[in-house]
Order: structure tokens, then sequence, then C-alpha cells
């Protein structure tokens, strides 16, 4: 492997030194500040709620401070095991996070239209966002098995690993999560070497796919409403009672974010934030809340510590010292990539309104959680490059 | 990493370069744009109007006193859509800082007055130290409001109370009703007057509510500041001719002979003995010169503050329970009683009109008198000798009354209808047998005649022969009318109002029916200044001519001259106070103690007030209802009042 080759290269003096001399800071520091802020900007948002819900100001805050705390563990207990040992470890992975995944399928609660929790205490376990990171892990671990040796037949084993977890995730009604899984396997799988041959066959399966289960009925109604409003936003001559549900969340949506203007309102000023207006905003909608309160500078600020971590995980990408690192930094940063442009387009009308979190910004234990173990892996591979 | 994964990782770096360009594009056209009006799309999404009651206008008695306002209390609300243990806890919380049981909250938060859609009213009148701590611990009462509310006081809680009337809320009434009120602008939890004067000059005391435009999202939630607001205006207050001091010392007398009858024989039990079960009474003050009511009392009575806020299932069946003899009922307007020989008034004036008696005639009285198989009797059997007019109504002679009832009949029966009904045309005259004209609605009475009879036998009767026995027109039937027993009602407000027709004519001998009326005047509650007086209106007219002197003579008799029926009653009044004039009456009711009654007029000479007591199954009107108007007649004058004595016996 030319890649491993020209890491151990560039092998610095010293080996003995810790591998915590080569952590990447950047990329601990960045998801630690957009949680933070993520935290201001749930209690903005959850204010209106919890005063009609009669709960503490803090009760959201709380929890997801928790789950940040939990989450920075979870990140450095992945961060002590060697990834390379996860590596070989693929299978047990995604084995592991398969009866997880079917078990909330049988077991899960119903919520919100998709059966997607496990009850744990006073806390929801939601296992399709741990299966994000799995299916990262498990493609790249395939792929690294197979490198350079990807034929059409691995192609359609690793597909059939992905596909075996998007079905369970969609039998759960979240069409949102299953399609970021999409995203991080074609990501990883694109990368791992795919013949532009295969990329046609599978885009154009994947079309027929989405074509047929639209039209045997097998998307949700609302979930078809919430990915076509976005083609359908002019709205305003429309009584606010004549408008379907989801035309209401992305007009209340647009429309907060509008208002910020340059500057924003300031902290805890949005009139429609503070008035809790945007449906579900310290949840999938809490970039509204950043945009009417911190109005572009903030919004613009946000979206920039995002690119900025998405450049140390591209950046990583390129310095890893196996393949299978390359893979994964990839998938992970495919993950947040698209959960970014969906979420953030999504409050903005350009995207179709899904359930999927804005990574460390929403509230929502297993997706802080998960976020921060793909975070974990990554800085691993980048802290064991010379190693 | 092989060049072509190099490559295709750039290939991926320039796809999220992209992604990220176009989130920050969209976010500056979106926030930064030309199209800024999206930042407006609140404003145009779903309006809901909140109506709210302005304060309701005054009610004042002749004098300005207060008699019912709307005042501003504090009260604490609590959220419908708490989740159930919250409700519990908060509950729980205020009961401690409200220092009462939690099962009260409880109790009014789940009472079934309160609108399911607004927030509960747990607790009203809270004190200042428990409002100041919940408000500056907020969060620790999630869904707790402390709110202004407005709620009808009455300063004089208890007197008056039919007379004002009661608040309800409009969604108690029928749907129709409700469905007209609506069209008249009233909402859902509006109050309006149910009784009284609350009802009758309800388009007076309400004021135009308030009217706030708010901005709601789809679960009808309210969006920030309201859009527009029409503020309302304040109810008119509506002053009466009331005057609550005379108002308060008739009910208090009123509530005395009540009592004080408990203690007398019944004398029409005479096998053993059995003291009287009075049920209750009314009591009414007319000015005679404009048929102004300067008061007007019913008892059994109860307080107006019991329907504030909604009244209690508790109160309200102690209200409409058998036993209590309906308070509600305003006795004054709507009791309808035999009138005994207060009646003797119609006949009187009758008698010389249609020349039937002359006043000065003599009629021998001796105490009993024969048409066809059935004897008449005086009451109490008492022989009267001769007696002309201004006689037979002092010692209050029925067998007088017997004859003259007697002799119309017989024009009757000869075919002179005009004449032979002669006593039911005065009575009509005076206002008897049909609505006085009061706002306050009253009940019409009934001076029975033949048509009545015969109406009544085909209502009452199924057979042809049974129809045709009970249609016939006695002479009996005649006979009783003229003294006010049989089928006579009248209601103490048409007693009151037929004498004092007769006082106002003292210098004419013509009488002037006036409407009686309790409106003085409305007044704008900002300026004070008066927006509408009231004139007082003639019905008609009554002739008593050459009658007026020898019934005035007899009237003032009753209560002057030792062998007036009342004169125990006021004996010693003269010294200090005016002249009364008056009569009692002592009605006869089937299967009950009888209605005592007294009617009159002072001062004797110079008449200005009318009184008329009456107390069911009170006895003689001279032992209970002739004290009570001598206490009125004593508030008015502003002399000392005199206890209700217990007499042994009384005399009609």
């Amino acid at each position: 492997m030319a890649g491993i080759t020209a890491s151990l290269g560039r092998r610095r003096v010293g080996a003995d030194t810790s591998v915590f001399a080569h952590l990447d800071l950047a990329l601990l520091a960045l998801p630690i500040a957009i949680s933070s802020l993520g935290l201001l900007m749930i209690y903005d948002a959850s204010r209106a709620e919890t005063a009609r819900a009669g709960l503490s100001r803090f009760y959201y805050v709380e929890r997801q401070g928790a789950a940040i705390a939990l989450g920075l563990i979870a990140m450095a207990a992945v961060m002590a095991i060697d990834y390379r040992r996860i590596r070989e470890a693929w299978p047990l992975v995604y084995l592991g996070v398969l009866p997880l995944l079917a078990g909330v399928v049988i077991l899960g609660r119903n919520h919100g239209g998709a059966q997607a929790w496990f009850q744990v205490g006073p806390f929801q376990f939601q296992p399709s966002e741990i299966a994000k990171v799995a299916i990262v892990v498990a493609i790249a671990g395939y792929c690294h098995q197979h490198r350079g040796d990807l034929d059409a037949w691995r192609v359609a084993v690793a597909i059939g690993l992905a596909g075996v977890v998007m079905a369970i995730v969609y039998a759960q009604h979240d069409l949102g999560t299953m399609l970021v899984i999409m995203v991080c396997a074609a990501a990883v799988l694109v990368i791992a070497g795919l013949k532009p041959v295969h990329i046609g066959v599978l885009l154009l399966l994947a079309a027929s796919l989405v074509g047929a289960a639209v039209v045997t009925g097998k998307v949700q109604a609302y979930q078809l409403d919430r990915l076509t409003s976005f083609t359908n936003q002019s709205t305003s001559n429309l009584s606010a009672q004549q408008q379907t549900a989801a035309q209401f969340n992305l007009g209340a949506s647009k429309s907060a974010i509008a208002s910020g203007h340059f500057e924003g309102a300031g902290f805890g000023r949005g009139l429609q934030t503070r008035n809790g207006f945007v449906p579900e905003q310290h949840t999938d909608f809490i970039f509204t809340a950043v945009g009417e309160d911190l109005g572009f500078v903030g919004g613009a600020a946000l979206l920039l510590l995002y690119a900025l971590l998405a450049w140390r995980l591209w950046r990583i990408s390129l310095l890893s010292s196996d393949f299978f690192g390359t893979l994964v930094a990839i998938g992970v940063l495919a993950m947040f990539a698209i959960q970014i442009f969906e979420n953030v387009g999504m409050t903005m009308g350009i995207m179709p309104i899904t359930g999927i979190p804005l990574p460390f910004m929403s509230y929502g234990g297993s997706a802080v959680i998960a976020s921060f173990i793909a975070i974990g892996l990554v800085l691993n591979i980048h802290m064991r490059r010379f190693s | 990493m092989s060049d072509n994964s190099r490559v295709r990782v750039s290939i991926v770096g320039v796809v999220i370069v992209a992604l990220f360009a176009s989130l920050f594009a969209r976010l500056w056209f979106l926030q930064m744009g030309p199209d800024q009006k999206l930042g407006k799309v609140v404003s145009t999404l779903a309006t809901r109007v909140i109506q709210t009651e302005s304060p309701r206008g005054e009610i004042l008695d002749r004098n300005g006193k207060v008699l019912a306002q709307d005042v501003a209390a504090w009260a604490v609300t609590v959220d419908r859509n708490l989740r159930a243990s919250t409700r519990d806890r908060v509950l729980g919380q205020l009961a401690e800082v409200l220092q009462v049981k939690e099962k009260t909250l409880r109790a009014n938060y789940d009472s079934v007055r309160q609108s399911p859609l607004q927030p509960a009213v747990v607790q009203l009148d809270v004190p200042l130290p428990a409002q100041l701590m919940i408000r500056e611990h907020s969060e620790d009462y999630p869904g707790v409001n402390v709110v202004e509310l407005t709620v009808r006081k009455y300063p004089y809680d208890g007197y008056g109370s039919q007379l004002l009337g009661y608040l309800g809320e409009v969604d108690a009434l029928s749907k129709d009703q409700f469905k007209q009120l609506q069209a008249k602008g009233y909402r859902t939890g509006d109050l309006i007057g149910r009784d009284g004067v609350e009802s009758a000059f309800e388009s007076v005391l309400r004021g135009k509510p308030r009217r706030e435009t708010v901005q709601v999202d789809p679960t009808g939630k309210q969006i920030g500041a309201p859009i527009s607001v029409d503020p309302g205006t304040v109810g008119n207050n509506v002053k009466l001719t009331i005057d609550i001091k005379v108002q308060e010392t008739a009910e208090k007398a009123l509530a005395e002979g009540i009592s004080a009858a408990r203690g007398l024989k019944n004398e029409k039990i005479t096998d053993h003995y059995e003291t009287l079960k009075p049920t209750g009474g009314a009591v009414v003050v007319l000015n005679v010169h404009d048929g102004s009511v300067l008061a007007m009392a019913s008892n059994p009575t109860y307080n107006l503050s019991e329907w504030v806020g909604g009244i209690s299932p508790d109160n309200f069946a102690l209200l409409s329970n058998p036993g209590a003899h309906n308070p509600l009922l305003n006795r004054a307007t709507d009791g309808q009683y035999a009138p005994g020989s207060t009646f003797k008034l119609v006949p009187s004036a009758a008698l010389t009109r249609y020349g039937v008696l002359s006043p000065s005639q003599y009629i021998d009285d001796t105490g009993t008198f024969r048409v066809g198989n059935t004897t008449f009797a005086n009451d109490n059997h008492a022989i009267n000798g001769p007696v002309d007019l201004q006689k037979a109504l002092t010692v209050s002679s029925d067998i007088y009354f017997y004859e003259a009832g007697n002799q119309f009949w017989n024009s009757w029966k000869a075919g002179d209808t005009n004449r032979g009904l002669g006593i039911q045309a005065v009575a009509s005259e005076l206002g008897f047998g049909h609505s006085t004209g009061i706002e306050i609605g009253d009940a019409s009475g009934r001076i029975p005649d033949p048509a009545w009879r015969a109406a009544y036998a085909k209502a009452n009767y199924k057979t042809q022969d049974l129809i045709n026995q009970y249609s016939v027109w006695y002479p009996g039937d005649n006979m009783n009318s003229a003294v006010g027993q049989g089928d006579d009602l009248v209601t103490p407000l048409q007693l009151a109002n037929a004498y004092a027709t007769f006082a106002n004519g003292n210098t004419t001998h013509v009488g002037t029916v006036w409407t009686p009326h309790v409106d003085e005047s409305v007044t704008d509650p900002m300026t004070k200044k008066t927006i509408k007086r009231y004139t007082r209106k003639a019905r008609g007219t009554v002739q008593f001519g050459d009658a007026y002197g020898p019934m005035a003579a007899g009237f003032a008799g009753v209560v002057s001259d030792p062998k007036g029926t009342a004169f125990d009653a006021f004996r010693g009044l003269s010294l200090a106070g005016p002249i009364v004039a008056g009569k009692t009456g002592t009605a006869e009711v089937t299967g009950k103690g009888s209605t005592s009654v007294f009617a009159s007029y002072f001062p004797a000479d110079n008449p200005q007030y009318a009184v008329v007591g009456f107390v069911e199954e009170g006895g003689h009107g001279a032992q209970v209802a002739a004290p009570i108007v001598r206490q009125v007649i004593e508030s008015i004058s502003n002399l000392p009042i005199t206890p209700i004595p217990t007499l042994k016996t009384g005399k009609d």
C-alpha cells in the first residue's frame, strides 16, 4: 500500500511518545464548541415548551448536557482502543448493532409515527443513530479486507450489509436515517473503488426502488407530504388551517430564520423562538433559533464551524495510515455532511423535511453520543497514524 | 492510498464544499436578500378575536348608595393543559400558599361551572402576600397565573335580592335563547341579568365588550401581542327609586313580622291549639304621586353574593327546595294573593258610581247575610249594627259589602251587565287583573267575572253537564269578589298601586294610576352625568266622586278610631308621626292559614306614600301585616321603630 508506506516514511522521531501527542486538537475542540452552542440554543428554543408542559426551564438542557458528558466518555473509550482492533472486529460491530435495531421494531415504543426507541430509565435510546456509525465501520472494514479486489459480487455483499440495516431502519418509519445510512455506505463504497459501471447500475436501482415505493404506497403519506412540501412553498395565500402541517412547519421555520436578518434579534429575544412558534424547534429545527436570534452572523459562524469540522475529517482521510482509516473518515464525513446539509437545508426550504438531527446541536441523546463516537473513531485514526 | 482513491476523496471534498457553499448562499438570501416579506409570514396566519366583558354598570339607590357594582378581584388560575402529575403538585403547593384545603382547589378546578377551554379559576379574592409569593416564584408554579377578574359585589347583600336579580352565564340558557344572544354579541361565559333589575336593564348595564384581535398558530395558541384592540366601554349605571334604608327596614320588619306570627294561634283551627306557620310575605312602598317604588321586600330571601362566580350546587338545592318556599320568587310583584277586605276599596268606589248604595245609606249589619241557602257571616261573627260606607270600612263590615255585591249581581241577573259588573270594571281601572307595567315584570292577578267563570269551567271540567254546572255565576261569587275573597287574586304591587291611586286623588277625587317603576335615571359611569331620566307615566284615571270623602274617612278610622281594625296596631304613632289611613285584610285560603294583609297611605290629609304588607298564613291583617307596615312608615318618617307585638287576637 503506497499510502501506508508514505505515512510510515513520514514517521517522526520519538516513536515511544504517547499516541495522544498526535491528537487533532481542532477536531476535538469543534464538536465541544458546537455542542456548547447547542446547549444555549436548546435552552432558548425549549422555554416555551417547558413552560407549557410545566417542566423546569432547564429540563432539556440538563438532559442534553448529560448526553454530551456520556458522549465524551464514549469518545474517550473509543479512542483508547487501537482502531485497527476495531477494524478487525468489524463483523462483531455489525452483528452487535443488528439485534438492537431489530429489538426496537419488536419492543420499541410508538413515538411520533416512528418506532425507534428503547426506554432506558428516564432516557430513550435510539439504536439507529449508533447504526449509522456501525455501518460505516462495517463496510469500511469489509472493503479494507478486500481492498483492491472489490468485484461485483463483493460490492453486492457490501450493499447487502447496508441494505439489511436500512431495511430495519425503514421498518421503524425512520426514512431520514435510512437515507443517511445509504449516503454513508455509498460514500465509503465509492472511495473503496467502486467501478463507474457499478455506480451507474446502483443509481438506476436506487431510483427504481424509490419510484416503486412511492407508487406502491410503501412511503407513508406524511413522509411524502414532508418530502414534497419544499417544492410547494408559496403558502402565503393560505390560512394556517389550510396548510398541511409540513407546509406550516416550513413557513414558520423560514420566517423565523428570515426575521433574524444580519445581526439577529439577540439571544432569547427572537419573537418566534421565544413564543415556541416553530414546531420541534429544540430538536430538528434548532437551526431556526440560531437564525432568528443570532442572525446571519451566527448562522454563518455555525456553518463555518461545521465546515472546519468537515475539513478536519477530510484531511484525516488523506493522512490515515491505512485504507480502513481513509474509508471511516470519509464515511463519518459523509454522515455529518449529509445531516448538516439536509437539516439546515430543510429549515431554509431547499431540502425536504425529514426527521434528521443537526449534529451536536439538536436535542437528542443518542445522536449526540453516536456523533461523539464517530469523532472518537476519526481522532483515533489520526493519532495512531504513526504507530 | 491509490491515486484513484485520492482523486475520489478530492471529489468528495469538492462536493462537500459545494454543499456548504449552497447553505451559505441560501442563508444569505433568506436573511439578507431582497425577498424580505418572508419575515412577515407570521402576520398572514390565522387571527382570532378574544372578547372579554367590560365592567357592568352599577345599580344605585335614589340617594346614590351602591347596591350592586363590579369590582376587581385577584384570582388564581391554573392552566388546563398541564400534565396530571404537574397539576397535582401545583394544586398541593397552592393549597399551602393560599391556606386552603387542596380538596377545595381541586373541586374548583373540576367544577362543571368552569369553562373547560379556559384556565380554571381555583381561588378568588387572593390576598396580596399570596399573590406576590406566586408571582415571584412563577417557575415553581407552572401554569399558574394571578389574574384580575371583575366580580359583582353587593354592599347591601341580602337586601332587595329579588328586586336586583342575580347574574348567570348565558350558556345556562336554552339553545335558542343563547343563539339570539350570540347574535347580539354575547359569547360563551358572558354574564347576563337573570332576574329583576339586572335583567330588565341588561342592555343599559352591560358594557361594550373589549375585543382583541390576536394571531394564533394552528394549535390555537396566541402569538405575540394583539394586532388590534377595541377597548369597549363600561356599562351605564342605573339609579333606582329605591331607598335602601326603607328597603332594609321593610325587609327586617317583614322578617320580624313573620317570626312574630309563628308565635300566634291559628284561629282557623278550632279543635286544638296550633300556631301560624307563615311561609313568606311581601312589602311594597310607593310614592303615590309618580308610582316610584321606594322599597319592595320579599321574604324568604337569599344573598346575591351566593351567585357570584356561579352558584354552588348545594346553595342552589337550598334555594330550590320546596321547604324553603321559593326565596327566588319576588312576592311583591309575582306573589298572587286574595286581598281580603283591603279589596273593599274597589266596591266602595263602584257602589256610588253605579248608584247601588249611597255613601250615607245605612245597612243593618246583623252579623249574617243570607242568599238562597247560604249564610255569609262577618269575620269573628262580629255584629256591627247599622253601618254606612265610612263605618263599614272602619269596622270592616262584610255584611255591608255582601249586600253591595248581591245588588250588583241582581243588576247583572236583570241583564244590566254594565252596572252588574261594576265592581270588576272599577277593579280593572285601578289596575287589578293585569300587569302594572313595572320594568321588572309582574304577575297579572285575577278578578273573576261570569266570562272567566265559564272559561275556567270549560278548561277544568270534561262533561258538558259539569261545565254547565260550574259555569254559573252565583250571587256568592260576586259577593266574594266584593270582599276580596274567593277567586280574587292580586299582587302586593297592584294593591299598593290601587291605594296610591286613591291617595293621589285626595283633592280632585279623581285618582291617577301611575305606572309603578324602579328606574330613576341612567347615568354615565365616567362623567356621572344623567343620560336619561325617567318621567312618570299615567295609565289612566279613576273617578271616586262622592264616595271619596266617606272612603277617606273610613280608611283613616281604621287606624284612628278606637273601633278601627288597626287601631291597636298603630296606637301612639299619630302623637309624633303622620296620620295613617289604611285597611286591614284577612284573606281566607282553603286549607291554609289566612293571609294577613294591610294596605295604607300616609299622611292621611296629604298622602305621599302608599305602603302595603302581606304575610302568607300570617293570620289577621291587624296582627302581623299592620305592625310591619307601621315599622316601614316609622322608618320613612325617621321615627324610632316599634317592635311587632304579639297580639292575642285580632279583628279584621
